[in-house]
């Protein structure tokens, strides 16, 4: 077996990669791009590969570190992985739909670009899955945010791009505010940016003596500001209203990006920032009210609203709020008392690992039959399967397992995230939590009828590439084995039973 | 009257306040980008503010947060960059920069 | 501890500030609001030829927002320079090769930018 390699290799060639691409599409002169997208997706899978090699130990005091690689962070730098190697394969079934909206002279032309910037996000989305300090945190989440903006107004011939672009840069922009003057105050008030440090020092300034004793209202503050800005980057109510028009309208790739990479990376970053002040007894009630409260309203409005969707990619923006609201519920349901997050961390680790996977394959699906169709609205789908049984099914699972049936990945994520919230005796999340999952049966359910029980307005068959097929039924696969053998996937997450390794540096299985 | 890190702090919160609610009323896209990029420097005020008040034991500035205000200003440049590329692209398509006519997607 | 309360309060009074500023600028800003009729030519005047803030041409923008960009990076290079002698001392040269990889990948960016037209603004 050879030596682990060390963890920050994996960002390094990531950004080579990035780097790479970007030389090639300066110096060649329009044509297919399509090559592109597909060695992005091979040498990212060697990535992926990769990652299970690395060792977790990055030899540094965490009081001083910028960079961790615990098993955490290494869970998400997959998760983020994966998203886009999945993002490359929906951008090669959409690359019709893009040269139509970009102009040039050649077809192709300027479209590098679309293919090159996902590789940066990733490895933007990788360095925040290990940012424990407040500067890389800022820095990775910026990587992620400019790369966005840039995406989400790609197509610059079609109105809704542009106009999602600018909704979405001047929202970013005021998250990014919101980011930096509450790392500010932090600073201020702990004279610190490195979050071990900061958990260090906090429980004795708080303690009697301490200069910060009796003005717990300045770091709370600060920490709403903090928690401002993470809202709008997880789409948490009220924090939620630029979601639906940015996901409508940016590219739809983009958009699959956004609801899963975008999110994924927000999560664990609330997860760092959270771990310092969760176990102070002073500060943990309010925090975790103020986040019950963000779970209940983002809960309700991403499933309510999402009811009378007809056009699916909203539909879709709606459903991702609503799945925010589960992922927030573990948040509030953090046991103060248990000294770590384990619990919490390895319920959204594996919720948002089956997330990943069913709303990929939905937008995969989608991609697909809307460049059949012309469109991607509900009507679209009908009949889907009578003109291609096999994307049909794929679009089914991908419901079913949004809508949480069991034996799917979804089922069990939503179970995990429950058992935090009952663990905890409460009560009000569980049951809103039930009444929403109740409510997404409808509006998932109603595409399927759409597919299986309408009659299709077109009778031309859909076809997709090898590759897309081969996706599909990879990410089938997946949703029912993660469904039926979690274990495969709850090993990898930080448990109880297993020291993280910034502690201890013994590597463990 | 010496001038103390209280009234550094009382001028990045009035620039942010200021940034902030020109966001929330103004018109106009590039106005409110104005404003965003005021938001981001009263933070960088206050975070040198808070590095020269807050001296170590070695009686230096902790330089921490002066890195991450050139760190602030670069990814701020770099924003800016982007957004009026995007804000330019939306001017040539709909020859406004008015968020009333931005409307073509359904609330 | 107490020193901190002074702050928060002058954050609100920031914010009051700031709102009771642009409320006041909104009641008493209304005469200055363009109509059709202040628009009008007075009288017999002429009528107005053009716009008052005539257009000018945007080309030069982009070169503008490169060199900010290009600029701004050289901030990075000041701390650097300041630390370069001790850090060499007790590091090794480490700290050569990372400024010339950080220069490296900034050159990729201008390389990109040339290729791609982006300075030739007479186009």
């Amino acid at each position: 077996m050879p030596a682990p390699l060390a963890p920050l290799t994996l960002e390094i060639v990531v950004l080579l990669l990035g780097i790479v691409l970007l030389g090639f599409e300066s110096f060649s002169k329009g044509g297919d791009r399509g090559w592109m997208a597909r060695w992005s997706v091979a040498i990212l899978s060697v990535v992926f590969a990769w990652s299970f090699f690395t060792t977790g130990d990055t030899g540094v005091d965490p009081s001083h570190a910028f960079y961790c690689a615990d098993p955490l962070a290494l869970f998400f730098k997959r998760i983020a992985l994966l998203t886009t190697i999945i993002v490359m394969v929906i951008s090669l079934e959409f690359r019709p739909v893009l040269e139509k909206f970009i102009p040039g002279i050649q077809p192709g032309s300027g479209t590098g670009e679309f293919f090159a910037l996902p590789v940066f996000t990733c490895a933007g989305l990788m360095f925040m899955a290990s940012a424990v300090d407040f500067l890389l945190i800022f820095v990775a989440l910026e990587l992620v945010t400019i790369s966005f903006y840039v995406l989400v107004a790609y197509m610059r011939r079609q109105n809704a791009s542009l106009e999602a672009g600018v909704k979405y840069l001047i929202l970013g922009a005021l998250s990014t505010g919101f980011l930096v003057y509450g790392i500010t105050w932090i600073f201020g008030l702990t004279g610190e940016t490195n979050l071990a440090r900061i958990t260090q020092v906090l429980p004795s300034l708080l303690a009697e003596g301490g200069r910060l004793h009796g003005s717990e209202s300045a770091l709370l503050f600060a920490l709403m500001l903090l928690l401002i800005a993470l809202g709008f980057k997880v789409a948490a109510a009220p924090l939620q209203f630029w979601v639906p028009d940015v996901y409508q309208g940016a590219p739809t790739p983009v958009t699959a990006f956004l609801s899963v990479g975008s999110k994924a990376a927000g999560f664990i970053v609330l997860a760092r920032v959270l771990q310092t002040v969760v176990f102070l007894p002073s500060i943990a009630p309010k925090v975790l009210s103020v986040l019950g409260l963000l779970a209940v309203l983002t809960l309700l409005y991403g499933n309510l609203a999402a009811l009378p969707q007809d056009n699916l990619k909203r539909m879709l923006a709606y459903s991702s709020i609503g799945h925010a609201g589960y992922l927030l519920v573990a948040f509030a349901s953090i046991d103060p008392a248990a000294g770590n997050l384990y619990r919490t961390q390895t319920a959204i680790g594996f919720y948002l690992f089956g997330y990943l996977l069913m709303t990929l394959l939905s937008f995969l699906v989608m991609t697909v039959v809307s460049r059949h169709s012309r469109g991607d609205d509900i009507v679209h789908f009908n009949g889907l399967s009578k003109r291609s049984p096999f994307l049909a099914f794929g679009m089914l699972i991908a419901m079913l397992s949004l809508a949480g049936i069991p034996f799917t990945a979804g089922f069990y994520g939503k179970l995990l995230v429950f058992s935090t919230a009952i663990a905890r005796q409460n009560f009000l999340l569980v049951s809103v939590g039930i009444i929403t999952v109740a409510a997404g049966f409808y509006f998932y359910l109603k595409v399927v009828s759409a597919m299986y029980w309408k009659e299709p307005t077109e009778d031309q068959p859909v076809t997709a590439s090898g590759l897309t097929k081969f996706t599909v039924a990879a990410l089938c696969t997946a949703i029912f084995y993660f469904g039926i053998f979690p274990q495969s996937l709850l090993s990898m997450l930080p448990s109880d039973k297993a020291a993280p390794v910034a502690v201890s540096p013994a590597p463990h299985k | 009257m010496s001038v103390t890190l209280n009234h550094y702090l009382l001028a990045s919160g009035l620039l942010f306040a200021i940034g902030f609610s020109g966001v929330l009323l103004r018109r106009n896209i590039l106005t409110i980008f104005m404003c965003l990029e005021l938001m981001l420097n009263a933070a960088n005020l206050s975070l040198v503010a808070f590095s020269r008040f807050n001296l170590g034991p070695d009686g230096l500035p902790n330089y921490n947060a002066q890195i991450l205000v050139f760190f602030i200003i670069t990814v701020a440049a770099a924003e800016v960059a982007v957004g009026l590329a995007i804000i330019v692209a939306l001017y040539r398509a709909r020859q406004t920069t008015h968020v009333e006519d931005i409307n073509s997607l359904k609330f | 501890m107490q020193d901190y309360l002074p702050i928060l309060l002058q954050v609100v009074v920031a914010v009051v500030f700031a709102v009771s500023t642009l409320v006041i600028s909104v009641v008493l800003g209304k005469a200055a609001r363009r109509n059709a009729m202040k628009d009008s030519a007075y009288e017999c005047g002429m009528l107005p030829m053009g716009e008052a803030q005539p257009r000018f041409s945007v080309k030069f923008y982009l070169v503008a927002m490169l060199f900010i960009l290009f600029d701004i990076e050289v901030v990075f290079m000041y701390p650097w320079a300041v630390v370069y002698r001790d850090f060499l001392v007790e590091h090794g040269s480490s700290i050569f090769w990372s400024m010339l990889g950080f220069v490296a990948v900034l050159t990729v960016g201008y390389v990109y930018a040339v290729f791609k037209g982006a300075l030739d603004w007479s186009k």
